[in-house]
């Protein structure tokens, strides 16, 4: 296939926009916030300070630029001096070159400035969320992390490379143009300043209305394009139930519903355009008149009216481009604070400070005991009460029972991506709060139920669990769970892509990747969420297979769905509304003919409902 | 894969850009409209700068007594009767005037060019290609991610419409503008247009170059950005396997190094963007330069004007580096509509595969006899993953299918409500070939069910009318009765006008089945699709459909694929696909008295004897 070009900010992201509609677009600069941008930039700091000064060189050099030429213009031109027209322009290239080559450095440094800040922002936000726990990534909407690093971070980016400096460079030119004319004569350069304000006030009065109307643009931007999302996700409904036209009459609504804002925006924007230009020919008619009556009352020389007609617009010029800019400021602003934000999140919990390590027993699996164990995800709502149980090591417990009986939240606290509100987890003897999660983990193997793989070769994928595993090691772990075959009958063996389309991994495959996956990292404790989807009976023998020699000699937690697992397992736990109600081997919960049998007894019972 | 994605079929280049002219032949009035508006623009600004011009020579006229003015370029000679201060007066007013009008007319200008792209282009060229995907094969689904079906329509769309407004339109404003300029400031004095305009083909060329070394630059950005967005999705979507692992580290290096290469190639692009803006600003002042220089020197010898002379020429010439300095965005709109449209025309060209023939039979009810004679498929050129079927299904009959995944089971059933044509042999119901049938009269008598059926952002209500919008509370009621999903909608805090999508509003595997089942009962269909229908759903909770699933297949033509035997045993009969032919077929009971795949499967879901000993059950299926 075709690769397609990427394109940031459409699609995928403008649909996860929608979920930030309730977050603020500006925000009143802040000292502290600026002050902490600017610690990233201490790689750096050399080019900062450089570029300061350039800067302020710079909003110099504009404005004398200007005032040479009409010095040009009113001394040699006028007066026929033809050395000194000789002169004027070779000083007039001088300092044009001079100010290009000072333009370099200070864009090529202001834009390594906002990279690097940037890039020292995202750095910042990944390492804080690995620290993170669970329940942090349970809560979280994954567009506003992505809207952290790509949206915010930019405006802050814009915020640092061109607001700070281009506000320093046009308010300069404004100050230095504004003493050239004052120096030249007093009563015009008041009616210039006169103007100012008006000008001012104008520009933000339509940007405020500019943002304003983009915000919402861009709101019915994104439902047009989570329709579309929908429309390509739904194409198979669409078509078996002919909705071709319906729907293409709808989403043609949306259009011209979005259509109906951008013109809106347009408005706006085709009056501001204008207005200022407008300003500036009213500014031109008015030196016309009041400088030419001052120049034939002889209150002023000619040369200055000439002075006057070229310097206005550095001095107008600037004041459009700081009010842009301000806009631009407000926007960072918002985007920093959001970012710090997410940066400054607490954990809910961290590892005790005086946890030790979990010592690694070889081939053996750990003992685990929950005692008294009650749990919440949120204060005053338990989803556990009172478990107590004992896997012994190499035991495989089996966790049966409805969806949100409490199973899965048994897995996570063996897994200690949560921490019990009352009653404790016993590893091996320890309290599962005096040994780190890293050492826990490490002899920790997780299949998840959704078979989570990451974007890389399936090879890439099963040396997830360790990094150092060589090719070879990847091969007998595969070979061991009797699927390299499998794998290696993939279009390009080991080396396939998981993630693209069309590369066709089916849910067994890939299940059978997070099985070796798990096994490469020769866990003590295995957790295993079995997946719901039904897997084609073929494949379902295989997985039976490779479970087994992925369990044997590990302590283990199923979270069972297949029959053939639960008959394996040395402890069922029959959960109801987080109790275990049940408890024993399969044989022996079918003899009690309790809620385990009721329930086996539905999903074989094969003629209860025909 | 689909023709839609054979590169050997790209178009050229001279192609694109004659169906990209045809695109704005379409908006032909409103490109004339807005030309017009610039052409005057054009002339406004051109006056408004020589009556500046024209000011001060007057007023240096007045004072120091140089050569009396006349305006060249615009014809105007000043009532030399006059006081002063009123043709200053009259300068001043004319200067506002024409501000005035100028300012008017942008405004419309502004207006009516977007009124041609937000109103017109983007919305038809959206519409357009909406439509078109609406009734694309699922191949085309199957080949590209929705990301990038996303993006045609929104992104790729802009990019074609770009080549009217931003290429097409501009180019003229352009070359108009700069002939005028070049007329009006060589009528003023041509040897000094020449001096000045010597480094115009330099920057013309710097900035085409520029543009094309850059985009390839921005591409590869735009990438690394993806890739690091990626890296972090995936990060949070998998936080519980990185936990898992203790792979924190790991996954904090590979973070790094995506960010990293992005901030490494960022620095290739500082480089040559702090290059170019200086470079041309430095070209714009060498033409200051030359106009000071020769200008001054034509001035001190009186043979140009200041005001009307060098000034005006002094304004020119911003506005000539101005356009030229366009250059380089028009190059860059041509690259990228030329994607674009690239990828915009790929789905508008795609042909339909299936559609009604022109003759074909009305059939508003069908019976629901389905036949298979001979059938074989395959995606064009690949290997057949349906091979010469045979089967006849008599109205009102249900077949299980049971297969590996690949066998073929899903292709099977996407023949008869026409979403792929066979390659060979014939698909009959009620004894006419489906070609001959009308389409729309086909897919209304079939209703479906997915894997995980696919629910709309919408209430209930209208997720279940969603093959029949109009149908009355009564009729959609009726229809969620029957898929045994009444009873959880009422219990809902909106009932049926739930909206389906919002947080909190989550439902069940088996409550959006049920929901699906609905939607595909109420349409009354004579025939009914059921594509492992119980796959998503927990084994714990999968008897809540059968239910439903029961009462939807009475009287219906059914095909359902299945894997366990308690759906499988509810079928009339059975086949078991493998590599895309029938490998059995029979009824449950005949399938289980011969060895082949159909038992090895049964054994496995099979319960052992002893665990039926101590259930207290006797004379179920034993496994031998």
């Amino acid at each position: 296939m075709k690769q397609s070009l990427p394109r940031p900010r459409v699609g995928v992201l403008v649909q996860q926009a929608r979920e930030e509609e309730d977050e603020e677009q500006f925000k009143p600069l802040e000292w502290g916030l600026i002050r902490r941008l600017f610690t990233y930039t201490a790689p750096i700091k050399g080019k900062v300070t450089t570029l300061a000064v350039m800067t302020l060189i710079r909003s110099a050099q504009l404005p004398v630029l200007v005032w040479v030429m009409t010095l040009i213009i009113n001394g040699p031109i006028t007066s026929r001096d033809f050395r000194g027209i000789g002169l004027g322009v070779l000083g007039y290239g001088l300092l044009a070159v001079s100010i290009d080559v000072l333009f370099h450095f200070r864009q090529r440094f202001a834009l390594e400035i906002g990279e690097t800040v940037v890039n020292g922002l995202r750095t910042e936000i990944f390492a804080k969320l690995q620290l993170q726990p669970m329940s942090f990534f349970h809560r979280l909407k994954i567009g506003r992390v992505i809207g952290r690093v790509t949206s915010d971070v930019e405006s802050v980016r814009v915020g640092i490379q061109d607001v700070l400096f281009v506000s320093v460079i046009q308010f300069g030119s404004m100050v230095f143009s504004a003493a050239v004319m004052l120096y030249q004569d007093l009563v015009l350069f008041l009616v210039v300043l006169a103007l100012a304000p008006v000008l001012w006030a104008l520009n933000r009065h339509f940007r405020v209305k500019l943002s304003l109307y983009s915000r919402a643009s861009q709101e019915s931007f994104s439902r047009v394009t989570a329709t579309l999302a929908e429309s390509v996700n739904g194409i198979r409904v669409t078509q078996g139930f002919v909705r071709q036209e319906t729907n293409a009459g709808l989403f043609r609504n949306l259009l011209a519903d979005h259509a109906r804002y951008n013109i809106a925006l347009a408005r706006t924007s085709a009056i501001l355009t204008p207005l200022l230009e407008l300003n500036s020919q009213f500014f031109v008619a008015l030196l016309l008149m009041v400088g030419g009556w001052r120049v034939f009352h002889g209150d002023m020389a000619m040369g200055s009216l000439i002075t006057f007609f070229l310097l206005a617009n550095q001095f107008f010029a600037p004041i459009a481009i700081i009010g842009n800019q301000y806009n631009q400021a407000l926007i960072a602003m918002a985007g920093a604070e959001r970012v710090f934000r997410l940066i400054d999140a607490v954990p809910d919990w961290t590892d005790d400070p005086a946890a030790t390590e979990l010592p690694r027993v070889l081939g053996q699996g750990v003992r685990m005991e929950f005692r008294n164990l009650s749990f919440g995800y949120v204060p005053g709502r338990p989803v556990l009460h009172e478990v107590n149980f004992t896997a012994l090591p190499g035991q495989t417990v089996a966790l049966v029972g409805h969806t949100g009986s409490g199973k899965s939240s048994i897995i996570n606290l063996a897994a200690k991506f949560y921490l019990p509100t009352s009653g404790e987890v016993f590893v091996d003897g320890r309290e599962i709060r005096t040994i780190t999660s890293h050492s826990l983990h490490r002899q920790m193997g997780m299949v998840q139920q959704q078979n989570i793989l990451f974007s890389g070769t399936v090879l890439d994928n099963i040396r997830f669990s360790r990094p150092e595993a060589t090719d070879a090691e990847v091969q007998a772990a595969a070979a061991s769970l009797d699927c390299l075959d499998l794998f290696e009958a993939l279009p390009e063996g080991l080396l396939t892509q998981v993630g693209e389309k069309g590369a066709g991994l089916s849910v067994g495959q890939r299940q059978l990747i997070c099985f070796t996956r798990a096994l490469l990292a020769d866990p003590r404790i295995v957790i295993l969420d079995e997946a719901t989807s039904s897997i084609d009976a073929m494949t379902e023998a295989r997985l039976q297979h490779a479970l087994r020699q992925l369990l044997a000699g590990r302590t283990s937690f199923v979270v069972a769905h297949r029959l053939s697992t639960i008959r394996h397992a040395d402890l069922v736990l029959v959960l109801d509304q987080g109790r275990i109600i049940e408890r024993g081997t399969h044989a022996e919960l079918l003899a009690r003919r309790g809620q385990y049998a009721a329930l086996y007894r539905q999903f074989v019972q094969v003629d209860d409902t025909a | 894969m689909s023709a839609l994605n054979q590169p050997t079929n790209e178009p050229s280049n001279a192609v694109l850009i004659r169906r990209l002219f045809g695109l704005a032949w379409r908006y032909r009035l409103h490109c004339l409209q807005v030309l017009g508006i610039q052409l005057i623009l054009l002339s406004l600004g051109i006056g408004g700068l020589s009556l500046t011009g024209l000011g001060i020579d007057y007023i240096r006229h007045k004072m120091e007594n140089t050569p009396a003015v006349v305006a060249k370029g615009i014809h105007f000679t000043l009532p030399v009767e006059w006081p002063p201060l009123r043709v200053l007066g009259l300068l001043a007013g004319l200067i506002l005037a024409f501000a005035l009008v100028r300012a008017a007319l942008n405004y419309v200008y502004a207006v009516s060019v977007n009124r041609l792209v937000q109103l017109k282009l983007v919305v038809d060229l959206r519409g357009e290609v909406y439509e078109k995907l609406q009734q694309l094969s699922f191949r085309f689904f199957d080949a590209n991610s929705t990301g990038s079906i996303i993006t045609r329509v929104t992104g790729d769309v802009q990019s074609v419409r770009m080549f009217v407004d931003q290429v097409l339109i501009q180019s003229v404003i352009m070359g108009i503008s700069l002939t005028a300029y070049v007329i009006y400031m060589a009528s003023l004095s041509p040897s000094l247009t020449v001096a000045c305009l010597a480094t115009t083909p330099v920057l013309c060329l710097l900035a085409a170059r520029f543009s094309r070394k850059i985009q390839p630059e921005y591409a590869l950005n735009r990438t690394l950005v993806e890739q690091m967005v990626q890296i972090l999705t995936e990060n949070i979507q998998g936080a519980a396997v990185t936990k898992g692992f203790a792979r924190e580290a790991e996954a904090r290096a590979k973070f790094d190094a995506a960010n990293l290469a992005c901030f490494t190639q960022q620095r290739g692009i500082f480089w040559r963007v702090s290059l170019f803006s200086p470079a041309v600003g430095f070209l714009t002042r060498v033409n200051m330069m030359v106009l000071l220089g020769f200008g001054g020197w034509l001035v001190a010898h009186d043979r140009l004007p200041l005001g009307t002379g060098l000034v005006v020429f002094a304004g020119l010439l911003e506005q000539f580096s101005g356009q030229v300095n366009n250059v380089a965005t028009i190059v860059n709109s041509v690259q990228q509509s030329l994607i674009g449209a690239r990828r915009v025309f790929e789905i508008l060209d795609a042909p339909v595969e299936v559609r009604t023939a022109p003759d074909a039979i009305r059939r508003p009810r069908l019976d629901g006899a389905v036949e298979f004679d001979h059938v074989s498929f395959a995606y064009d050129g690949a290997e057949a993953v349906v091979r010469d079927i045979n089967l006849a299904v008599k109205p009102g009959q249900c077949v299980a299918i049971l297969g590996a995944t690949g066998a073929g089971k899903s292709v099977l059933m996407s023949l008869i409500p026409r979403f792929f044509d066979p390659t060979a042999g014939r698909v009959l119901i009620d004894g006419h070939d489906v070609r001959r049938l009308n389409l729309e009269d086909v897919r209304r008598n079939i209703g479906l069910v997915f894997q995980e059926s696919f629910l709309f952002s919408n209430t209930i209500a209208a997720n279940i009318a969603f093959g029949h919008p109009e149908a009355t509370r009564e009729q959609i009621e009726r229809a969620a009765r029957i898929a045994a999903a009444h009873e959880f909608i009422i219990d809902l805090p909106a009932g049926y006008e739930t909206v389906l999508g919002e947080s909190g509003n989550s439902l069940s595997g088996g409550q959006r089945q049920r929901l699906a089942i609905a939607r595909a009962v109420l349409l009354e269909p004579a025939i009914l699709l059921l594509d492992d229908p119980t796959a998503a759903i927990d084994s714990e909770t999968e008897h809540e459909i059968f239910e439903a699933l029961d009462r939807a297949i009475a009287g219906r033509t059914t095909f359902i694929v299945a894997h366990r035997l308690s759906t499988l045993r509810r079928a009339d009969f059975i086949i078991v696909m493998e590599d895309g032919r029938i490998e059995q077929r029979g009824t449950h009971e005949e399938l289980m008295r011969q060895p082949g795949p159909y038992l090895r499967v049964a054994n496995l879901q099979l319960v052992d004897p002893r665990d039926l000993q101590l259930l207290g059950l006797a004379g179920g299926e034993v496994a031998p």
